[in-house]
């Protein structure tokens, strides 16, 4: 179904930013892991650093549950995806009970990893289900301009993070090109002055925390 | 079958993956929880359903011709079938949907109707839902989900094909449009049935409105749309009436569409089911439908009432009174399995406070003889056990026919010594197989 209300158009883009946003921060968060291992065991502190989030953790170990399963944690890997699952229950009409499904199967692996004392290999599955979500999307949903209203979320969000992970210039402008291809066909308001400070920051290169408020603001929902 | 049977953790897994939930409220806080299914289905034969399939379109066909009159000549009052103060005192009748006539004549698009077989297997109706009856989206995706996880069992039990009921909810839709688009209105995420508001407007390829989407001008209903306001021809509306405008119900709605009856009275829109249906499902209603299709059609029913007393008749009240502990005593303005109560389960003091309310708002109570209908078997824990169930058949009418949907909702209590089988008193569902044999 290819209509799409202004409400409708508000969970489509939340779904593409916080399902990218479990996808990205668990990758980060495995990162973070491997690296705690056997190298910096407070490496947990930069990324709640790099990302704005207050560290609350106060250990490593307190981090690697908190982080990833604490449904009171507003910035917690599991509240981010249950966001994403909140919208995409709002919109089974348009996204497909097939596609919902992969974002409740993510959940749900979430919460049986949290039950196990090492999750990276369930992690690895709701990285699967994140991308078998979004190989559906472009699978069963009739509306292109569906599909880049969340892709232009997902990219929007992905370009946040990586700006704040301090990502390498390439993967920022490939971020950046997607974001900036879905925005232009999702048929949809967006502030121009926003997106052309975006675009030339990301052309000049170098810092671009400054940015994050115009990036945020590109998309009116 | 067995081989279904052994698939019933994997069939709930996949109901679970495809958010097939309720939603509850305890203390006011809102849970969602699965609904259980037990994959040994009720199984109904081809000559049983042609059996049940007459009686209820015939049943449903007087009810909408019943809230045709009501709303216009009252024919039936007049010619004294159905005592006037029984209907006006019905907490379902709008006096606001009088000379009201929707889109195709229909009222009830969307007919759920409870039914019990007995011991002897005669089929008993126990209710008529005709507001907004909900149910039929869950038999509709097991089946698509059992016939995944056991494809073999359908191969050979002739069993009739269920998974058209979207085809037949969007034709339905389709006789009554008015022109425009068909929407689902749902009251929001919250609502306790909202998986099934979003899967049927999956199924029937309509958009799924939330309040604010729809608004309405010059008497036309109108969907905001991203690009530009959509026209609304058909609104199959999972509000109740009382919530659907605010500036002709309850003032205080946050859910309803403001003016939504003028466009409706201007015939601008089709709203499925129609405001005002509930004069029809009233549970004191429900003891002169016999009556009724008789009046209406000059048929003797072919569905049976289960044996019902109003307490609001001195004869039958003097029955109930002599025959308190047999009989189940139901408030007519209660649903969803709550206000129902077995005589013989009252202590002698409440039972003296009952009769004392009985008797001071008689219209509020029937009594009914108590069915002993049959169990069917579930699996608990690996072993197959006997539980009540009953079941809620789906009839469909659009402008120009009326059909029963060939499966329906049954639904069993997971306690032994319960005949309550509602999902919101933790009851579990089974798909109801139709046989084409």
């Amino acid at each position: 179904m290819g209509i799409i209300s202004l409400e409708k158009l508000d969970h489509l883009y939340w779904l593409g930013r916080y399902s990218e946003r479990a996808f990205t921060t668990i990758r980060t968060f495995m990162d973070a892991y491997d690296t705690m291992l056997d190298q910096d065991p407070n490496a947990y502190k930069k990324v709640c650093e790099k990302l704005h989030i207050p560290d609350v953790y106060g250990s490593k170990e307190v981090f690697i549950i908190n982080y990833l399963f604490d449904e009171t944690d507003p910035n917690s890997v599991y509240s981010n995806l249950s966001r994403a699952c909140d919208n995409a229950s709002v919109l089974r009409d348009m996204i497909s009970s097939t596609a919902l499904s992969y974002i409740q199967l993510a959940l749900y692996e979430m919460v049986d990893a949290k039950k196990e004392s090492f999750c990276l290999l369930r992690l690895q599955q709701v990285l699967d289900d994140l991308y078998a979500f979004w190989g559906s999307i472009d699978d069963y949903v009739e509306s292109s301009a569906c599909r880049n209203i969340m892709k232009t979320g997902r990219y929007i969000e992905r370009l946040d993070l990586y700006i704040r992970l301090d990502y390498d210039r390439k993967a920022m402008e490939l971020a950046y090109d997607r974001m900036a291809y879905r925005l232009q066909r999702s048929r949809a308001a967006y502030d121009e002055n926003n997106f052309a400070i975006v675009s030339e920051a990301i052309k000049k290169g170098g810092n671009l925390c400054s940015i994050l408020p115009n990036l945020n603001s590109i998309f009116k929902d | 079958m067995q081989d279904l049977i052994k698939y019933t953790d994997n069939i709930n897994k996949l109901l679970a993956r495809f958010g097939v939930k309720f939603g509850i409220y305890k203390n006011n806080v809102f849970h969602e929880q699965l609904f259980p299914f037990d994959a040994i289905p009720r199984v109904i034969t081809a000559s049983e359903f042609e059996e049940m399939e007459k009686g209820l379109v015939q049943r449903v066909t007087a009810l909408n011709m019943f809230l045709y009159d009501i709303y216009h000549e009252q024919k039936i009052i007049k010619d004294k079938i159905i005592p006037e103060e029984f209907v006006f005192s019905s907490k379902g009748y709008l006096p606001e949907c009088a000379g009201i006539t929707p889109p195709g004549n229909v009222y009830s698009h969307i007919s759920g109707i409870d039914l019990v077989q007995a011991q002897d297997k005669k089929w008993y109706i126990l209710e008529d839902n005709l507001r907004i009856p909900s149910g039929a989206s869950y038999p509709l995706i097991a089946r698509k989900l059992c016939r995944i996880a056991s494809p073999q069992t359908y191969a050979t039990n002739a069993v009739v094909d269920n998974r058209n009921y979207g085809t037949m909810l969007s034709k339905v839709m389709n006789s009554v449009n008015t022109g425009g688009i068909n929407v689902i209105l749902t009251p929001g995420r919250y609502n306790a049935a909202f998986f099934e508001h979003a899967y049927l407007a999956e199924m029937t390829h309509s958009v799924l409105a939330m309040p604010s989407d729809l608004y309405v001008e010059n008497s036309q209903v109108y969907y905001r749309a991203m690009d530009k306001p959509q026209r609304v021809g058909a609104i199959y509306r999972r509000i109740s009436d009382e919530y659907l405008d605010p500036l002709t119900f309850l003032p205080e709605s946050l859910i309803g569409v403001p003016n939504l009856m003028a466009a409706y009275r201007s015939g601008n829109v089709a709203i499925i089911n129609t405001p005002g249906n509930g004069v029809a499902d009233d549970k004191g209603i429900y003891y002169f439908v016999p009556a009724m299709i008789k009046y209406y059609l000059g048929e003797d029913s072919i569905t049976h009432n289960a044996p019902t007393y109003l307490m609001y008749y001195q004869k039958d009240r003097d029955y109930a009174l002599a025959n308190f502990d047999k009989l189940v005593f139901k408030d007519v303005s209660e649903a969803g399995g709550y206000g129902v109560f077995f005589g013989r389960d009252l202590d002698s003091q409440k039972k003296a406070d009952f009769i004392d309310l009985m008797k001071a708002e008689p219209r509020r109570f029937i009594a009914q003889e108590i069915i002993d209908f049959i169990d069917l078997p579930i699996m608990d824990n690996g072993l197959e056990v006997m539980r009540k169930a009953d079941l809620r058949a789906f009839v469909l009418s659009a402008s120009d026919s009326t059909k029963v949907w060939p499966s329906g909702l049954t639904r069993f209590s997971r306690n032994p010594d319960s005949f309550v089988v509602n999902s919101s008193q933790g009851g579990g569902f089974k798909d109801t197989w139709v046989l084409s044999r």
